[in-house]
């Protein structure tokens, strides 16, 4: 369907190809010169001090996280709180953005200011508003107790469940946007001839738009993992200063014991995990809707 | 296994295949877009449903299907009322305008998509894809992408892939209308040959009167919401049952009169340029469009009117030539709105414009019709 409207496109593209390139080099100088200046560089600044020690060349600092059991017990908690952040926010994102692209007028309209009003709420201010909400005589166990659920305040913050209920608050919109977008532009026309093939409702969903959705869930997971291994503001205003992740511990070490190599180090093992989900993701996402 | 699947599909077909509407209506909010439409198609034929967007002719279509629900009538395929039956129980194929092929899919996982679930084995299923892509030419392209095929390509795929289901039904929604026009000629002519070597009952929507006529044994010509005469396609051209059918089928050549005389199925009408004779039945008093196809008006040099009852002939003169390579079309001023048109063969001998000519054709092409109230 799309490839008739492609076909003079791409024959037009092969007939030109060093102009495009140009056209293409072209526009994306400005956002290239500015991520040389202000990103490329100081992480290659990071990396480097992350590889050195007072005598040279070095890798102490990974050894001393890597090799010890507080150490990766960071690791460990900044990848729990990712994975399990990165499967809540799915499983509620996914049906959620089906929701929104099937919706029509002033329910679509509110579908999409609550999703986007909280964009523009600062991180700080949202995790604070779940500390005020959870604490002894927050706003949910005054209900609890109100309703005689409860006899005595239920001890809610600085647990694993506040962080995982208050990252995937926060995250959520990062999953079910990509989704959307994706979603939206399946033809319903599709789900149809998939019915007049004898395919029942949910045999055409399963064969017909989950793979076609598949690459709005890729980009949906990797936005939201890459963004919640490394959450620094939800952990620590939700679980306090007990509950330490690599985003923290880099704070530390840069901000406290100056130890900069050892931030370096944190950091470039969190941009590892980063990087190894969003590639990952990458090619799944390639595969799958390769021709979508 | 030894039977192929031209021979299931002609036998089943041509055994069990009936679609029957009956009374159908259906209503978006307000508006009637199908008014109690009754239609019957015999095994083995192939029906076009023609008529101006908006007739309801592609929700007709989609009734059938089971794509939507009707708000009154009856549907049933194959003698079984299917009426509230879902789509994917009734065993219809259907191509879809633009093909809705699935994207993720090889040309061989669209064909066999209708297959799985069917309690047939693996082997079964590739022997059946390939036969289904061999019937439309396409047997080399079973693991090709459905992106990198042409337009007619994905449209022989999107036939291959409703075939292959065995359906009782062949259901085309604006099937050939992406297709540019020398590629949907050709389409026309072997999906026409394709469909009746395998004996298959089939239902086209178009808009596309020469894709109507070429192609159908039957077309139902459609109009808000209502069925103006469903006939085969000879007989819609050749004598129109409806003024609507008249104009939308062809063009129609028209003068507006008033009845003064009627006996056995014909009329004389008044017209201010002169008197016509129609075939008709409306009362003596009544405004009509007395309308011919013009092929049959010969066009000749001014002079008398011939003294011929059988004979309908006007004076005029030539206003407008339009070349149509095979055929010359000739725009007359006959004193009324809007021009007559005529039609010959080849283009030369043609007066220039501007000269006076007689029109000449006979009246048993004249066929008269109730005015339309306000519009010409």
């Amino acid at each position: 369907m799309s490839a008739v409207a492609q076909a003079p496109a791409r024959a037009a593209a092969a007939a030109t190809p060093r102009r495009d390139r140009r056209a293409a080099l072209t526009l994306a100088l400005p956002a290239l010169i500015v991520l040389v200046f202000l990103y490329a560089l100081p992480l290659a600044r990071l990396l480097s001090l992350s590889l050195h020690d007072d005598a040279g060349f070095s890798l102490e600092a990974y050894g001393r996280i890597l090799g010890d059991a507080y150490g990766r017990s960071l690791v460990w908690n900044s990848l729990r709180l990712g994975l399990i952040t990165t499967a809540i926010t799915l499983v509620f994102g996914y049906p959620a953005a089906f929701g929104l692209a099937m919706s029509r007028g002033a329910l679509r309209s509110l579908f999409l200011a609550s999703l986007f009003l909280p964009l523009a709420a600062s991180v700080i201010a949202k995790a604070f508003a779940w500390t005020i909400l959870l604490r002894s005589h927050g706003a949910v166990n005054d209900a609890l107790l109100l309703l005689h659920i409860t006899d005595k305040p239920i001890r809610m913050i600085f647990t694993q469940t506040s962080l995982i209920v208050g990252a995937a608050n926060i995250f959520l919109p990062f999953m079910i946007l990509p989704i959307y977008a994706v979603v939206a532009q399946i033809d319903p026309r599709l789900t149809e001839a998939a019915a007049t093939l004898g395919a029942p409702p949910i045999m055409a969903f399963l064969r017909v738009v989950v793979p076609l959705s598949l690459p709005g869930v890729v980009a949906g997971v990797a936005l939201v993992f890459s963004l919640s291994v490394s959450a620094y503001v939800v952990p620590t205003l939700l679980m306090g200063e007990n509950y330490q992740t690599l985003a923290s511990a880099i704070a530390k070490a840069f901000l406290l014991v100056r130890d900069p190599a050892l931030g370096s180090a944190a950091g470039a093992i969190l941009m590892a995990i980063g990087l190894l989900v969003v590639v990952v993701s990458n090619r799944l996402g390639r595969a799958s809707g390769r021709s979508a | 296994m030894g039977r192929s699947l031209e021979q299931d599909l002609t036998e089943n077909l041509a055994a069990a295949a009936h679609v029957a509407v009956a009374g159908l209506s259906k209503r978006f909010g307000a508006s009637t877009v199908l008014d109690s439409i009754d239609l019957a198609v015999a095994p083995g034929a192939l029906v076009t449903l023609l008529g101006p967007s908006g007739c309801g002719k592609t929700t007709l279509l989609r009734l059938i299907a089971g794509l939507a629900t009707p708000d009154q009538g009856k549907v049933s395929i194959a003698g079984l009322d299917v009426t509230r039956m879902p789509p994917h129980k009734r065993n219809v194929g259907v191509v879809f305008q633009n093909y809705a092929l699935f994207p993720h899919l090889s040309v061989a996982g669209n064909v066999g998509f209708g297959l799985k679930g069917r309690r047939l084995t693996k082997a079964m299923i590739a022997k059946r894809i390939a036969r289904a892509l061999d019937l439309v030419q396409m047997g080399r392209f079973g693991d090709r992408p459905v992106t990198a095929l042409s337009g007619g390509q994905q449209q022989r795929v999107a036939l291959a892939r409703a075939l292959a289901v065995e359906p009782n039904v062949l259901l085309f929604d604006e099937a050939l209308s992406a297709l540019d026009r020398n590629l949907r000629e050709t389409m026309q002519v072997e999906l026409r040959r394709l469909l009746k070597d395998l004996g298959a009952t089939a239902v086209f929507v178009t808009h596309d009167q020469d894709e109507a006529l070429t192609m159908s044994d039957q077309v139902a010509v459609m109009n808000a919401g209502r069925i103006e005469h469903y006939a085969d396609p000879r007989r819609i051209y050749a004598r129109p049952a409806t003024l609507f059918t008249m104009r939308f089928v062809g063009i129609s050549s028209e003068l507006r009169g008033t009845v003064g005389a009627r006996s056995q199925g014909r009329v004389l009408v008044d017209t201010p340029i002169g008197q016509l004779q129609a075939e008709g039945d409306q009362p003596v008093g009544a405004e009509v469009v007395v309308a011919t196809r013009p092929e049959h008006v010969e066009i000749g040099p001014a002079g008398l009117a011939p003294d011929d009852p059988d004979v309908n002939s006007v004076a005029g003169r030539i206003r407008q030539i339009t070349f149509h390579g095979a055929r010359t079309r000739i725009a007359v001023d006959v004193g009324a709105q809007p021009d007559f048109s005529v039609e010959i063969g080849g283009g030369s001998g043609i007066p220039g414009i501007g000269a006076a000519v007689r029109l000449r054709w006979p009246s048993t092409q004249s066929f008269a019709y109730l005015a339309p109230r306000g519009a010409p």
